[in-house]
């Protein structure tokens, strides 16, 4: 954990260096009458899983981010404990720099550091992310990892309005390999799929949203078989019960 | 607006204004309307000249005190920018000019500073036109200077008013008191007592 | 008659000589209490709304602010004709007000009018920090009045400026509880039939627009000076007495619906200059605009001063009534707008993918200058002329507003609201000219990334439009986004084009409904640089604000003879 903290940490001030002279460059009477630099933090999951074969999970998903309409730093972090075993089954870290390309999307680039229990991988980041016609929201990136593997990971989201307040939002995600990466549990081709439909309550403005939900995760082909020999399952339902987050 | 269109919104106008004009009386001279108000006066009978100055958008003066069976001559003169009318009546028969004065605007017989007067004395064909000529009013451009000959018959109290839209709910009128005891002597003052201009 | 010339003779030498008003205001942090949440924000002296200046036309005011922040504070006196180093704008006007300084503004009061004052610094004004100012003519004014009160409106929300300027960039709907929901789906398949319905969400979707997307920042209380609804602020009167009313919205981004059930208002003044007097049922105030009505009132009745936001999702509210504790009905905010795809404007060439250029490409559709646009892809292009409006013969017009707009106001009892195309200039301030030349200004846009500009570029970004002193600039809006931007420019008169000649009537913000195109002229007479932006406080931070500057003129030695050159950055 102490090596993640570390590259985190010079992540973080790289970023920062990195904004700087980017974004504060303009005369002292420029900046007096607009806003130019923005922070926000959240956690679009923070929950407990159940599964249908007793597994229990803390799964977290948010980002943190600084910078201009221009250009952006973020910080995005995704967990899962695992109760059982006591440990992090999957942590990834992403340190990328975000910046638009049409109106809709934004283009990013940066690094991504996994160190969950089990052998660790960093990988460089090219992705898009944006917002489709009929308002789905996209997030689509290939890795390549310091081992040489290459894989895509695709995410949608739709949110639907029951009212202003109760949203239900469905969720997919999907990973494919290009080649096998078999310490970390990665096959090639189609690895896995997740889909999640929550319910969610707006109770603190959208800072505080309260949420239940159905995911279900399935793992193919080769990753199935790898999971599979590891022990682990292939296809799992869960109820989760969580919220989210914003600042 | 084009010419063509001017026309044609004409005769509604003049119907409008005939069922208007009948129905508040607020075109006196001969009608149901004149007794309340009083009637023209005949030119040898006035008894003094009351000088009213309109401007933008206010009279002077605000207040006129006459005797009953007084008959004045009132001279007035548009030192405003506007189209500015004095019109003798009572309160609820400027209200019901004031319908007929908004048609004369969307109809672009009247505008901020003249008066379309082709397009007023246009005879329609049946004896109808858009003339603004009863007897207890005048409509006046900028600069144009007047006269009205009116004898107070009634002791009813009177206002002398602008109903070009929007001015008499500014301000733009005064009022007539009709002393029906006392001798007229006075008649027109300086300042008036209802006006309270912060 | 000799003695009444004489006083006037004196009542006019007395400002020449006497009036020299020096005031003293203090900048401080207050709480702000609305009636449905206690708020720390910024006011003046101890209070927001801060104190009513009053002022004489002809004085030489003199006033001192001193800032008791722990940051930079300005104050902008609001539609004043003054000198530009007096307009308070920092980094345009001068540095700011450091905290703990006192800063002395000096200037000569040169109009008459309701006008209003602010802090242009952050969100200091959003927070609180604005007050009234009230400047008596040198003449009589052309209209009487027995009494008046200023009538403030501002959209206090419980949220600071900054947070929510960063709520925005985060997510641009953060604060809109008004989107259509799955209920408004099904109630408007079983009305209008479940394809035409889908076919609808899906054309909006497909822009990734929404036709909810009216009031950017919801969740606010109104405020009548400062009083929220349940605070109800009282106006007393006798019955007989004319009163007028002095409206100004302060609002950082809310427009409102003014009406005061069964009483007619007229108007006789907007942003603090003279109209032809107009008599109307309600009218609309946009941000930072001002409206005089007087109402006469005739009854020994309670009125409701009822000012609902233009997107209905809050409302102001005051009483007009002869004594203390007297109320009079409450209405209901009537059902909220939707934009229509007329509201949409530029955005209707490209339904796919790529919006990236469209400013462009539209400029061509929208150069006709009319609003006949809107029509033509409502009923031609998109070959649904039903889905947004059954009736469109008795759709409302207003030619300030995109043909079939969504956003066309209609008076709730059914009678005159007012429109942009009734204000006529009481008495004309220039002689009408042709402009020497103009000038384009594309309101632009990106809602999703809460981006606001002018000409696709943000403040940071752009030039200053150059003007050159004695020059009459005509200005075309051309909004290219679905909002409405009140358009405010410093220091000089905006003349709005409403077809009238030298009738046009001096504005300080035009407000540019959305997919519309207006026009306003400018007698380029202060020299200096000045500020020019959206009044929308969060569309203002995010870019849509440009600095002008005036070169040449009367205190000048540089730009004599140097007319021949330079245009503005925009043309």
């Amino acid at each position: 954990m102490s090596r993640l903290t570390a590259s985190m940490c010079g992540l973080a001030l790289t970023a920062t260096a990195l904004a700087t002279p980017a974004i504060a460059q303009e005369d002292a009477g420029k900046e007096t009458q607009t806003s130019r630099t923005f922070w926000g933090v959240s956690a679009e999951k923070f929950e407990y899983r159940y599964s249908d074969s007793d597994e229990e999970l803390a799964v977290i998903e948010g980002d943190a981010y600084y910078g201009s309409d221009e250009l952006k730093f973020l910080w995005l972090f995704e967990g899962e404990w695992e109760e059982a075993h006591n440990a992090w089954e999957t942590l990834e870290n992403q340190f990328v720099a975000q910046t638009p390309v049409s109106d809709f999307w934004d283009a990013k680039a940066g690094i991504r550091v996994d160190t969950p229990e089990g052998p660790d991988r960093v990988f460089g980041v090219l992705g898009l992310t944006g917002l489709a016609p009929y308002w789905f929201e996209v997030d689509t990136n290939l890795y390549v990892s310091d081992e040489g593997d290459a894989s895509v990971d695709f995410e949608a989201e739709y949110e639907l309005l029951i009212t202003n307040y109760w949203i239900v939002s469905a969720t997919f995600e999907t990973l494919v390999a290009f080649s096998e990466d078999k310490e970390i549990g990665v096959g090639q081709g189609l690895n896995s799929t997740e889909v999640g439909v929550r319910l969610s309550y707006d109770l603190i403005d959208r800072a505080f949203s309260p949420y239940v939900g159905v995911v279900h995760e399935r793992k193919y082909s080769d990753t199935a078989d790898l999971a599979r020999d590891a022990g682990g399952s292939t296809e799992d339902w869960f109820a989760v019960v969580g919220a989210r987050i914003s600042f | 607006m084009n010419p063509t269109l001017k026309i044609a919104a004409l005769p509604a106008l003049v119907l409008a204004f005939a069922s208007g004009a009948h129905a508040a009386g607020s075109h006196g001279g001969g009608h149901h309307g004149g007794n309340v108000i009083g009637e023209p006066g005949n030119a040898g009978n006035v008894s003094r000249t009351v000088e009213v100055t309109m401007r933008d958008n206010y009279y002077e003066p605000e207040s006129i005190h006459v005797q009953r069976g007084e008959t004045i001559r009132f001279k007035v003169t548009n030192e405003g920018g506007l189209v500015h009318e004095f019109n003798i009546g009572t309160a609820d028969m400027h209200e019901a000019h004031q319908d007929e004065m908004q048609m004369m605007v969307e109809h672009g017989v009247l505008k901020g500073d003249h008066i379309d007067h082709e397009m007023m004395n246009m005879d329609m064909g049946n004896g109808h036109s858009m003339k603004h000529d009863d007897p207890n009013s005048v409509l006046m451009e900028p600069g144009e200077s007047r006269e009205i000959i009116w004898k107070f018959t009634n002791a009813t109290d009177l206002e002398f008013a602008c109903n070009v839209p929007g001015h008499y709910q500014a301000g733009m009128y005064g009022d007539i008191k009709i002393d029906s005891t006392v001798a007229a002597k006075d008649g027109a003052e300086g300042e008036s007592d209802s006006e309270s201009v912060q | 008659m000799n003695k009444g010339f004489l006083l006037t003779i004196l009542a006019g030498l007395l400002p020449l000589t006497l009036l020299a008003g020096e005031y003293d205001i203090s900048v401080d942090r207050v709480q702000i209490d609305t009636g449905d949440f206690v708020k720390e924000g910024i006011g003046y002296n101890g209070a927001s709304p801060g104190p009513v200046l009053r002022f004489q036309e002809g004085e030489e005011v003199t006033i001192n602010v001193t800032n008791n922040l722990d940051e930079m504070t300005s104050i902008h006196w609001h539609g004043l004709i003054l000198p530009f180093e007096q307009d308070g704008v920092p980094g345009i006007s001068f540095p700011g007000i450091k905290p703990g300084e006192t800063f002395t503004y000096k200037f000569p009061v040169v109009q008459n009018g309701t006008y209003w004052f602010h802090s242009h610094s952050g969100f200091q004004e959003p927070n609180g920090a604005y007050g009234a100012i009230v400047i008596e003519p040198e003449g009589r004014e052309p209209f009487r009045y027995d009494r008046e009160y200023v009538v403030q409106l501002t959209d206090k929300h419980p949220h600071s400026g900054d947070r929510i300027m960063r709520n925005l960039k985060m997510s641009a709907d953060y604060y809109n509880r008004q989107q259509q929901t799955v209920g408004d789906f099904f109630s408007e398949s079983a009305e209008k039939g479940f394809m035409v319905t889908l076919m609808d969400r899906m054309m909006w979707g497909d822009m990734r627009m929404m036709k909810a997307d009216i009031e950017d920042v919801q969740g606010f209380t109104g405020l009548i000076n400062g009083k929220g609804p349940e605070q109800n602020w009282l106006g007393l009167f006798k019955p007989g007495e004319r009163v007028r009313l002095r409206f100004i919205n302060s609002s950082a981004m809310t427009y409102f619906d003014i009406r005061i059930p069964g009483l007619e208002m007229t108007v006789v003044q907007a942003d603090g200059n003279n109209v032809q007097p107009v008599n109307v049922d309600e009218f609309r105030i946009g941000v930072a605009e001002t409206y005089d009505v007087i109402v006469h009132i005739k009854d020994e009745e309670a009125y409701t001063i009822f000012a609902e936001s233009m997107g209905r999702s809050g409302y102001a509210r005051g009483t007009l009534a002869p004594e203390d504790g007297m109320t009079a009905e409450v209405p209901e905010l009537r059902q909220a707008p939707l934009l229509t795809m007329a509201d949409m404007g530029g955005h209707m060439d490209h339904g796919g993918m790529d919006h990236g250029d469209m400013n462009e490409d539209d400029m061509a559709g929208m150069d006709s200058g009319d609003m006949a646009m809107g029509a033509e892809v409502d009923h031609g292009a998109m070959g649904h002329g039903s889905m947004d409006h059954g009736d469109d013969a008795s759709l409302p017009e207003d030619p300030f507003y995109a043909k079939g707009s969504g956003l066309v106001p209609t008076a709730s009892n059914g009678g005159k609201f007012l429109s942009y195309s009734d204000l006529k200039a009481q008495k004309p301030l220039y002689e009408d000219r042709e402009p020497t030349r103009e000038i384009e200004l594309r309101l632009t846009g990106n809602m999703e990334r809460y981006e606001w500009s002018i000409n696709g570029t943000k403040y940071e970004d752009a030039d200053p439009i150059v003007l050159q002193y004695g020059e009459r600039v005509r200005f075309k809006f051309v909004n290219e986004t679905m909002m409405t931007h009140p358009m405010h420019l410093h220091g000089m008169w905006s003349i709005l084009e409403v077809g009238e000649g030298k009738w046009n009537p001096l504005k300080h913000v035009i407000s540019v409904a959305p997919a519309t195109t207006v026009y306003m002229e400018t007698e380029v007479d202060a020299p200096g640089e000045w500020a020019f932006h959206c009044h929308l406080s969060y569309h203002a931070a995010s870019g849509m604000f440009r600095k002008i500057v005036v070169e040449g003129g009367p205190d000048s030695t540089v730009a004599e003879g140097k007319l021949s050159g330079k245009q503005g950055g925009e043309s």
